[in-house]
């Protein structure tokens, strides 16, 4: 039953986050739409990462966003008339990732372990995993977002900075 | 869950969250009377006994007060933003512990409103919100020094959260528990035969980048550049009145208490008195409730140092350039603490501690 109406909460505020007319109301609906999503993490038994997904996502990420929305200041609804190829492009990508998490949700359904709440169970099943069974991949993603942080930088430096 | 129990959950809730909202007047008062001292002059003396019914005098003036909304702004978010920003600043007292167990109606009772066992985590994720709060108070106001206040605060919240985080890193490998109750639980008793067994005495260096972050995202002087009256007016609160203006100050003294009272419980022994371990004190009084009583009464002396102490800093350290408080944050404070991991990690191998 909680899980129904927080399932719906989330859904509709994901919803709102593409629907709304304004930056700024999507970026709220977005917060709201990780809370449902922590919610269902906590009703799954997984409070670490239930908490991460505040921290990380409502807490940290969302703010950057709505900081660079202020930064820009989108008063009028962003222009509709989008270019054809751009739009078979988008459209091509979306139906992709679409496919790509069905494929992914329809072996993983039923699979899912409720794991035991309030033991401190899920922060060691989830760090026991990260640096047993999925080490490698944890290592390559943490090469590659190194990487993308060391590209940012070099690209964002001011130009001004390499003469000195 | 039957009738009692949830009697008990409803009642623990309420009379901790009433307790700790006291925080605010108190400290109003505090404040007034510590910035009197320290300029040299008498400070609220008019309202009551040394002018202790003063803060009563400020919440009705906030409360009778016309409330109004500039018809510039935009009405939804700017009378939301206040409550974004209590309600996240309430929502995390629930996982404070403030002292042991207490016997109640025949059960043991533990004084803190919801065991979890990622309470560390949940303070630091709920209170990482309260950021939105200022953020959209600010960019509804339709003004230019409250938005330029609450970019400010945005900037600055999230810099010093890194810290702050890193810095709870090095807290929760020392005590191999995301939990605050079970963190306090290991403070008992003595260090070497003469020190209490208290956090800061493993974690040093994490205590002195928490207390700075702490300073940061509670938006206080040396760190208030989101409201820095010489440059933005008032910043993000520019536009704000009576009890809505009331509501960001209540949000602000509560995340102060909120950041107080995590202090102590991580690294002053939480409610555990210097020197001597609770069963001593148990046999000592002779009851678990009077027992439970001094608990609560240390936590919250423990916790009005800390409070003084950022009264007293306010008051005495000048305010920083905003380009030194991002640098300050990204330049010394998180090397220092991804500095301070490296080597407790290290320490914690050689003396062959295993969590």
């Amino acid at each position: 039953m909680v899980f129904a109406i927080f399932s719906v909460f989330t859904l509709l505020t994901a919803a709102g986050v593409i629907l709304s007319r304004n930056v700024i109301y999507s970026a709220l609906n977005l917060v709201l739409c990780f809370f449902g999503l922590a919610t269902l993490y906590l009703l799954w038994g997984a409070t670490f990462i239930s908490m991460i997904q505040i921290l990380i996502y409502a807490g940290a990420i969302v703010v950057l966003f709505v900081f660079v929305v202020m930064l820009l200041n989108f008063e009028k609804p962003i222009d509709q008339s989008v270019k054809l190829p751009l739009m078979l492009l988008s459209g091509a990508g979306a139906w992709g990732l679409a496919f790509l998490l069905l494929r992914v949700l329809s072996k993983s359904v039923g699979e899912i372990p409720i794991l035991e709440s309030n033991s401190g169970a899920s922060v060691r099943t989830v760090s026991k995993l990260l640096f047993s069974q999925y080490v490698w991949p944890f290592e390559v993603l943490t090469i590659f977002l190194l990487a993308l942080i060391v590209g940012i930088y070099v690209l964002a430096k001011p130009e001004g900075e390499e003469k000195k | 869950m039957n009738g009692l129990d949830f009697l008990i959950a409803a009642l623990k809730a309420i009379v901790i969250l009433v307790a700790v909202i006291q925080v605010v007047p108190v400290m109003i008062y505090v404040e007034r009377k510590v910035a009197a001292l320290i300029q040299d002059r008498p400070g609220p003396n008019r309202v009551g006994p040394f002018g202790l019914f003063q803060p009563v005098a400020d919440a009705l003036k906030f409360l009778l007060k016309e409330d109004p909304i500039p018809h510039y702004t935009n009405r939804l978010l700017y009378t939301l933003a206040p409550f974004l920003s209590l309600l996240p600043a309430c929502l995390v007292i629930a996982a404070l512990p403030i002292a042991d167990k207490a016997i109640l109606f025949g059960r043991e009772v533990t004084i803190q409103i919801a065991e979890l066992d990622v309470s560390l985590i949940y303070i630091l994720a709920i209170g990482s919100l309260g950021v939105y709060g200022i953020l959209f108070g600010g960019w509804a106001s339709n003004n230019k020094y409250s938005l330029i206040g609450s970019l400010r605060s945005a900037s600055q919240m999230v810099s010093y959260e890194l810290p702050l985080g890193l810095a709870a890193v090095g807290a929760v490998m020392v005590f191999g528990t995301f939990s605050l109750r079970e963190m306090v639980l290991q403070q008992e008793g003595t260090l070497l035969g003469f020190l209490p067994n208290w956090g800061i005495f493993y974690q040093p260096v994490g205590f002195l980048i928490f207390l700075i972050s702490s300073f940061a995202e509670t938006n206080r002087l040396p760190f208030d550049l989101p409201e820095t009256e010489a440059e933005l007016v008032a910043g993000f609160h520019t536009e704000y009145g009576s009890m809505k203006f009331a509501t960001f100050f209540m949000a602000e003294y509560m995340n102060l208490a909120t950041m107080a009272g995590l202090m102590t419980v991580m690294y002053f022994g939480g409610w555990h008195l210097p020197w001597i371990t609770d069963a001593a004190l148990l046999e000592l009084l002779g009851s678990q409730n009077l027992l439970c009583l001094v608990q609560v009464l240390t936590y919250i002396v423990k916790v009005s140092c800390f409070m003084f102490l950022y009264v007293l800093i306010r008051w005495t350290l000048p305010r920083f350039r905003f380009d030194q408080l991002l640098s300050l944050s990204w330049g010394s404070l998180i090397p220092l603490g991804l500095l301070n991991i490296i080597v407790s990690a290290t320490l914690m191998y050689l003396i062959g501690v295993k969590q």
